[in-house]
């Protein structure tokens, strides 16, 4: 098995303060690996999106060990949790969250613009990312003219061109009908096909475990389950 | 364009009344500093426009005298010793004070007579009439500016000072008084009779070097050689004129005040605009932080944002002031701006606005990434 794109060992995540403190994770290990579409399931209020800010850098856990391609996220700064999610993570909002005065193609370069990437190539590259989630001929759209299922594949997009090691997708599906729904997931999958990227998806949507390698559930701030996917399943046999 | 610019040219332009209050911010805010420091300008040029047209290498004036107006008088037998210094060339004495002036038909106003001589102070902008007319005994030279406060309208006009006929031989345009007060120039004679000062009292004498004389020989010289005099050279008199009516008057400080305060209000209403900008926009700068943006790199959207309007405003701002510059050219005060003046605003109007934006950036630097899962 290839080596983890995060490795997450015995988290532990309080958040508020006194008597608002609430444990919202308690003791979670997993590792995500590259090549891997995980889909994390659970109730509202389990922890998903806490543990999804935990791995992707936002957050630092109150105990237990975060290590994204083997860097530790231990006492890690602003600049430092930046300079990692930076190099290594992209995110998919269930509310997209593309810059509403900018077209596809800026809100895509704007993820290469943060890197220090500009100019043509960025450009040319930023173009690339758009042919990918089939979006080429939306690049001069801006948000408000496109349908929640463009915005989040131009989101995706921009997730994907800065070549991260890892995709934290937070319900991508959770704002669009089935037909949007399915064409996400059809990307984020044969994204998860390239063994340069894992992709985690936290997501209520039982409709799209299809696309998944893994399942993990999660309940209370604990994993309380995991099964292959049919996916999992399809590539394990064959 | 850079997507930066791209980012912080559409931030500050899409809502557009925010857009148009943070110019009229900056406009307002430029302009009340600019006629505040155009009048000190102007001012500080008026207080000295007869010690700059006055052609003296050094000036002997009275112990202890505050500005040109002083009414302090000098002995004019002085002239005699200062002629004798070596290096001096001329001392030529100059008179200046207070009278009364008939106006034709409409009682009398106050006038501040200057007593000169074919080689001292000279009316200057003659635009009627002949300053060498001035010799004779009845002449003198007044601006046109103040034809409706003097009674009179042209050339060979006549009226009395103090009981004595005078007939307007020469017209000037510009040379205005920071005191309201028109000036006359008169014959040193005549000027002496019209203030009332015997034959031997003068307010200054000038004193021209010869080629190659060490103005600081001379000047130790004449201090020795005079009694109760100072001598000055000409900056120092015009810097001591000034520090006393811009400083010593309190008038400086008020327009220095009024300066800071048009700084101060500018600087707080871009703040506010520029806040409340960022705090409509924080979802998008939090975006930014979860996507890996560095702190640097979203301070850099807002401080090109501050830019922005900084340049935008000063543009605006600069068409008014040549306005307010046309319109005051010829009142009682003219602004003055300079290109240095010019220059300076605009670095006030940059850093106006890069201040104002620490607000913002504070905000943003505050700002946590993880609520755009909350959103």
């Amino acid at each position: 098995m290839s080596k983890p794109v995060i490795e997450a060992v015995d988290i532990v995540k309080r958040l508020g303060r006194g008597a608002a403190e609430v444990q919202a994770l308690r003791g979670v290990s997993l590792e995500l690996a590259p090549g891997e579409l995980t889909l994390l399931m659970g109730p509202s209020g389990s922890g998903k999106t806490t543990l999804l800010s935990v791995l992707g850098c936002m957050l630092t856990p109150s105990s237990g060990t975060v290590r994204v391609r083997g860097e530790s996220t231990a006492n890690a700064g602003h600049a430092k949790l930046a300079r990692l999610r930076r190099d290594h993570v992209g995110f998919i909002f269930q509310s997209y969250h593309l810059v509403p005065t900018l077209s596809a193609l800026d809100n895509v370069r704007l993820a290469l613009d943060v890197r220090g990437r500009y100019g043509k190539p960025a450009i040319a590259k930023a173009l690339d990312g758009l042919a990918m989630v089939g979006l080429s001929h939306k690049k001069n759209a801006f948000p408000q003219d496109m349908s929640g299922g463009e915005q989040q594949r131009v989101a995706i997009a921009r997730a994907i061109v800065g070549n991260p090691s890892v995709i934290l997708a937070d319900e991508p599906t959770g704002a669009l009908d089935t037909e949007n729904g399915q064409a996400v997931m059809t990307v984020l999958a044969n994204i998860a096909k390239d063994p340069a990227h894992g992709v985690l998806v936290v997501t209520h949507d039982p409709r799209v475990r299809a696309f998944a390698n893994r399942i993990i559930h999660i309940e209370d701030g604990r994993i309380v389950d995991e099964e292959r996917g049919a996916a999992g399943l399809v590539a394990a046999a064959e | 364009m850079s997507l930066i610019l791209r980012l912080a040219s559409r931030n500050l332009f899409q809502d557009r009344l925010r857009f148009v209050a943070t110019i009229i911010g900056i406009v307002f805010s430029i302009v009340l500093v600019t006629v505040q420091l155009g009048l000190f300008l102007g001012f500080q040029k008026m207080v000295t426009t007869m010690i700059d047209h006055a052609p003296a290498d050094l000036w002997i004036v009275s112990r202890g005298t505050k500005c040109f107006e002083d009414p302090s008088m000098l002995d004019r037998r002085d002239q005699t010793k200062a002629l004798s210094v070596p290096g001096v060339v001329d001392a030529v004495p100059l008179l200046i004070g207070f009278t009364e002036w008939a106006v034709p038909n409409d009682g009398s106003t106050p006038v501040f007579v200057v007593g000169t001589s074919p080689e001292g102070l000279r009316p200057w902008h003659v635009v009627q009439g002949n300053p060498a007319d001035l010799s004779d005994a009845h002449a003198v030279a007044v601006d046109q500016t103040y034809f409706g406060r003097l009674g009179v309208s042209a050339l060979g006009d006549t009226t009395t000072i103090r009981g004595h006929k005078v007939i307007v031989k020469a017209v000037t345009r510009g040379i205005r008084s920071f005191t309201t007060t028109p000036y006359v120039f008169a014959p040193m004679e005549s000027a002496q009779t019209y203030i009332g000062v015997s034959r031997n009292d003068v307010s200054y004498l000038l004193v021209r070097l010869s080629q190659g004389a060490n103005a600081n020989a001379v000047r130790e010289a004449l201090a020795k050689k005079l009694d109760k005099v100072e001598v000055l050279t000409t900056d120092e008199f015009r810097n001591r004129s000034r520090t006393f009516w811009l400083f010593g008057t309190g008038a400086g400080f008020a327009l220095f005040g009024g300066a800071l305060l048009g700084a101060i209000v500018g600087t707080v209403i871009i703040a506010q605009t520029l806040y409340s900008s960022t705090k409509d926009h924080l979802t998008e700068f939090a975006t930014l932080r979860a996507i890996g943006s560095s702190s640097f790199y979203i301070h850099k959207v807002i401080i090109t944002q501050a830019l922005l309007s900084a340049v935008i405003g000063f543009g605006v701002a600069f068409l008014i002031d040549l306005a307010v510059l046309r319109f005051t050219m010829d009142s009682a005060l003219p602004i003055v701006i300079t290109p240095i003046l010019t220059l300076g605003l605009f670095v006030l109007t940059v850093i106006m606005c890069v201040a104002s934006a620490a607000s913002a950036i504070v905000q943003v630097t505050r700002i946590d990434p993880a609520r755009v899962f909350r959103q």
